[in-house]
């Protein structure tokens, strides 16, 4: 086997027994953002458009890298972009031009509201 | 906006607030996009976040006070999860099934997801932060008892720590064993007893501290 | 020689598909797989090779996970099992208890008789 075969073999998410040290028992409350992201997950697996083990395997797919640096739902909004694309359901560029307008409402907003 | 432009080296779980903004803008956008495409509908995220806010740690508390009441009950629960909680009134959104484990004299349960996050969201609502994150999940199946040390529990060596992996459709609840010296107890006052670590295993469930 | 433990069938002369029942029944001694798939698995890897015991089969028999991470939502139906293993057998060095145990669903097509 080849030094890096064992990146292929075993996913970033399969870490039982790995070493890590002890549990950091704070909690936090989902932001709203977080809490559409899950019902979105939700809603996406009850109509079988991104099912919840695409949802895994979409994360897993994102690479240790992502894994390590990116919290809980950011990398499920990441991985439906990724699934999306790749079932032709969205494109690279509607997602940007909409983030582009989403961001530019947002700011609007804000400016509005200052 | 704020992109996540502070490189960090280190690996962290945790929810980073100062860079939601980009991927909050992300989500907005997927949903917007979705919803004009009519691929999923307007109401339905909201719908589902109803949902989500409808499931706590106190639909799995009254699982777990009717089965120490109700002998018949338990044995349903125990030979299917699932069919026992709906029996109650708890769908099961997620079409996972449901394995209910109970802690005896002789076995104590802890449940864990090693790969991800399972977790018996429709009785329990969504999971604490540390049962999502590495050092629990890693650390679960390989040194429990140290594991529970952490959460200040200690048991006996004879007692046997079984620990159950979840990998997807089947979810676990725990079934703690009833205090003593609650003989007698209405169902809602047991059932206000019942913590969610309890449920996942990580302490008993133990008397308030003005009672013992 | 029987390789299952396949149930009565219900009516004299029936004669079951190949498949349809659980070739497994509680009791039985297995052995983990030790094979590596890429893209995406539901076998953590601290477990592969491990041997343990039947506890249950699970019913109804459920779509193999590692095709439904890539949008498979029909066909291909595994028989799934609950299976215990003596923690002592997972890791030599296991600092607790020799009785405690895991407790893992594995689908049939990870399992071999031991």
């Amino acid at each position: 086997m080849t030094d890096s075969a064992h990146l292929v073999r075993k996913l970033p998410n399969d870490i039982g027994g790995a070493e890590a040290g002890p549990i950091d028992m704070t909690e936090h409350e989902l932001l709203p953002w977080e809490k559409r992201c899950h019902a979105l997950a939700d809603v996406l697996d009850f109509k079988k458009i991104i099912n919840t083990e695409e949802k895994r395997r979409g994360v897993e797919a994102l690479g240790a890298q992502m894994i390590g640096n990116l919290s809980y739902y950011e990398r499920w909004i990441v991985a439906f972009g990724n699934i999306l694309f790749q079932k032709g359901l969205l494109t690279p560029e509607e997602l940007a031009r909409k983030m582009d307008e989403v961001a530019a409402r947002h700011a609007a907003a804000e400016a509005g509201g200052a | 906006m704020s992109v996540h432009e502070h490189e960090h080296d280190h690996p962290h779980d945790e929810i980073s607030v100062e860079s939601a903004g980009y991927y909050e803008i992300m989500e907005t956008a997927v949903r917007e996009l979705l919803v004009a495409k009519g691929m999923i509908g307007p109401g339905e995220i909201r719908r589902q976040i109803e949902v989500l806010d409808s499931r706590t740690p106190a639909l799995g508390a009254k699982i777990v006070a009717r089965a120490w009441v109700d002998p018949d009950f338990r044995a349903r629960l125990l030979a299917d999860g699932r069919t026992g909680c709906e029996e109650l009134g708890i769908s099961f959104y997620d079409d996972t099934a449901l394995i209910v484990l109970e802690n005896t004299a002789e076995v104590h349960n802890l449940i864990v997801c090693t790969l991800c996050s399972c977790y018996p969201r429709p009785v329990l609502g969504l999971p604490p932060d540390w049962y999502k994150e590495k050092p629990y999940r890693a650390r679960a199946v390989i040194e429990p008892r140290k594991v529970l040390a952490e959460f200040g529990t200690t048991i006996p060596d004879d007692v046997e720590i079984r620990v159950s992996d979840s990998t997807s459709m089947v979810r676990y609840l725990v079934l703690p064993r009833r205090p003593d010296g609650t003989e007698g107890w209405s169902e809602e006052a047991l059932a206000a007893l019942v913590t969610r670590d309890a449920m996942i295993g990580v302490v008993p469930v133990t008397l308030p501290e003005t009672i013992q | 020689m029987s390789a299952t433990h396949l149930p009565e069938p219900p009516f004299d002369g029936v004669v079951w598909a190949l498949g349809e029942a659980p070739a497994f029944a509680a009791g039985d001694r297995v052995r983990i797989l030790a094979r590596s798939p890429i893209g995406h698995y539901r076998v953590p890897t601290y477990l592969r090779g491990k041997s343990g015991t039947v506890e249950a089969v699970i019913e109804p028999a459920g779509l193999d996970n590692e095709q439904e991470g890539f949008g498979r939502n029909a066909g291909a139906k595994r028989h799934y099992y609950r299976i215990a293993i003596p923690m002592t057998e997972i890791w030599p060095d296991y600092a607790g208890s020799p009785r405690d145990g895991l407790r893992i669903e594995i689908f049939e097509t990870w399992l071999e008789r031991s």
